[in-house]
């Protein structure tokens, strides 16, 4: 990882993506044991994943990992906390007026 | 005809939840693309945090509290509770006011987008870390949080709004926050979340004309969910005294004042819900800040001062100076440029205005955990 350039990656990863009424999840596992870090972005390859309702869907796909440049990275690290407050639920969306 | 199927919501384990799943879904002959659904795409946020400090933490200061609620959180005490039964009263959505229809599904899928978020980031700290004590409570609120945001859906599917997870395939940014801040913010927003779903409750078992919407008598329980999660929270930052002394305490000050005062102006913007409600926002607020306050006496060692004479005033300012900026951005041209800079400025100079009132300060006790008792 350089301080300008960003590195890519595919990495394997495991879909999972729940649609039901006791559970609505959905995750991405990476099989090769991949570890995100601040600021890299991800994408999943293919179609979208849609589960009927009542449905677990779980898939196999690629993903690219698009890691962030050092700099990028410390940026993250420095800067991410102040949109900590979406940490916080308030029961509506922000918008003035719908 | 088969057996009727066993409810997953009633599942002892992972495994027979799986496969009661797999046989339900056999069943499920509706499936949301069949139907002519209003589609609304989730967008949850993903994060990253330092998942080794969050694992090095060490509870053996607060062991016997901690095991209690982690067996009270094992036990499941709302196992089953997540499904419709006979008191799901049918939902009149034609005959409801266009306004009020409005808001009220802004509410649910922005809850719904708040429990599939938190379901998130709890599974992402459990799946990062080693330790025990720290990826159990994870996984458990993970749980509880799947299970909040498929309760939620299911009313959303009645409304005609069908949720797309579409998200995953989608490129997204990991952003970073750092352990204490996740603690703060999410300690405060479970007890808070727990303060407003109990004043609502309550408040429909005194006037149950207003309520509309049967999701309302599942308040009770879902916010003993939140209740425990909060309390988790407390006990991981009673494990570390420097997190709630020294010039952290000024970071609590800011969360606690942030919570607030965005609480109040969400609520203002939302007329219809709050008067079908029978609710006024200035007393749900009163009501909601007076209770999180007294809980989070339980581990921050200042509460904001909600009856000092500037709060209320501040707050309303706060308010008008957000429907200001959002009125100008609909516009265009120089002068609508400069009423949003105008007010995002009153907007800023309303919140420091409120971060600088004196905060009451008070004694934490030794043992930090509460029952929800309102």
């Amino acid at each position: 990882m350089g301080w300008l350039t960003r590195d890519i990656e595919r990495a394997p990863c495991t879909v999972e993506i729940s649609h039901k009424f006791e559970s609505l999840h959905a995750h991405v596992r990476f099989n090769n044991g991949a570890v995100i870090n601040p600021g890299d972005e991800v994408k999943v390859h293919g179609p979208e994943i849609m589960a009927p309702f009542g449905q677990i869907v779980r898939e196999d796909r690629e993903a690219t990992i698009f890691r962030a440049s050092k700099l990028e990275q410390l940026w993250t690290r420095l800067t991410g906390d102040v949109e900590v407050m979406e940490l916080c639920e308030f029961s509506f969306s922000e918008e003035v007026t719908l | 005809m088969n057996m009727p199927l066993k409810h997953s919501a009633d599942a002892t384990t992972a495994e027979e939840g799986l496969a009661i799943q797999e046989e339900q879904a056999k069943f499920d002959s509706k499936s949301a693309t069949d139907l002519a659904m209003q589609n609304t795409l989730l967008t949850p946020r993903f994060y990253t945090t330092d998942f080794d400090e969050m694992d090095a933490i060490d509870v053996s200061s607060v062991r016997d509290d901690w095991d209690e609620l982690i067996d009270e959180m094992v036990s499941d005490p709302n196992k089953g509770h997540f499904k419709k039964n006979a008191d799901w009263d049918q939902v009149d959505w034609e005959g409801m006011d266009p306004a009020l229809r409005k808001e009220f599904i802004d509410f649910l899928i922005s809850s719904c987008t708040a429990e599939f978020s938190g379901c998130v980031l709890y599974k992402e700290m459990k799946r990062r870390g080693t330790n025990k004590d720290i990826t159990q409570l994870f996984q458990l609120m993970a749980r509880d949080e799947a299970r909040h945001a498929g309760f939620i859906n299911d009313a959303l599917r009645e409304a005609g709004v069908a949720v797309n997870l579409g998200f995953l395939t989608q490129k997204k940014k990991y952003t970073y926050f750092r352990p204490k801040f996740i603690y703060y913010a999410t300690y405060l927003s479970e007890k808070i979340g727990y303060a407003r779903y109990i004043t609502i409750f309550r408040h429909l078992q005194a006037h149950p004309e207003h309520r509309f919407h049967p999701i309302f008598k599942w308040f009770e329980e879902w916010c003993n969910d939140e209740f425990r999660h909060g309390e988790a929270f407390a006990l991981l930052l009673k494990t570390d005294p420097k997190l709630t002394s020294g010039g952290n305490v000024l970071w609590i000050k800011f969360f606690l004042t942030a919570v607030y005062a965005t609480m109040f102006v969400r609520d203002h913007q939302r007329p219809a819900f709050h008067k079908a409600l029978g609710v006024d926002p200035d007393w749900y607020a009163h009501e909601v800040f007076t209770k999180t306050s007294e809980l989070s006496k339980q581990i921050f060692p200042i509460t904001i001062d909600i009856d000092h004479p500037r709060w209320q005033p501040t707050l309303r300012r706060l308010h008008k100076a957000n429907v200001a900026i959002a009125e100008a951005k609909g516009q265009s041209g120089l002068a609508a440029r400069l009423r949003q800079a105008t007010n995002s400025a009153r907007a800023a100079l309303a919140f420091v205005s409120l971060y600088t009132i004196p905060a009451k300060k008070h004694a934490v006790p030794a043992t930090t955990r509460l029952e929800p008792a309102y």
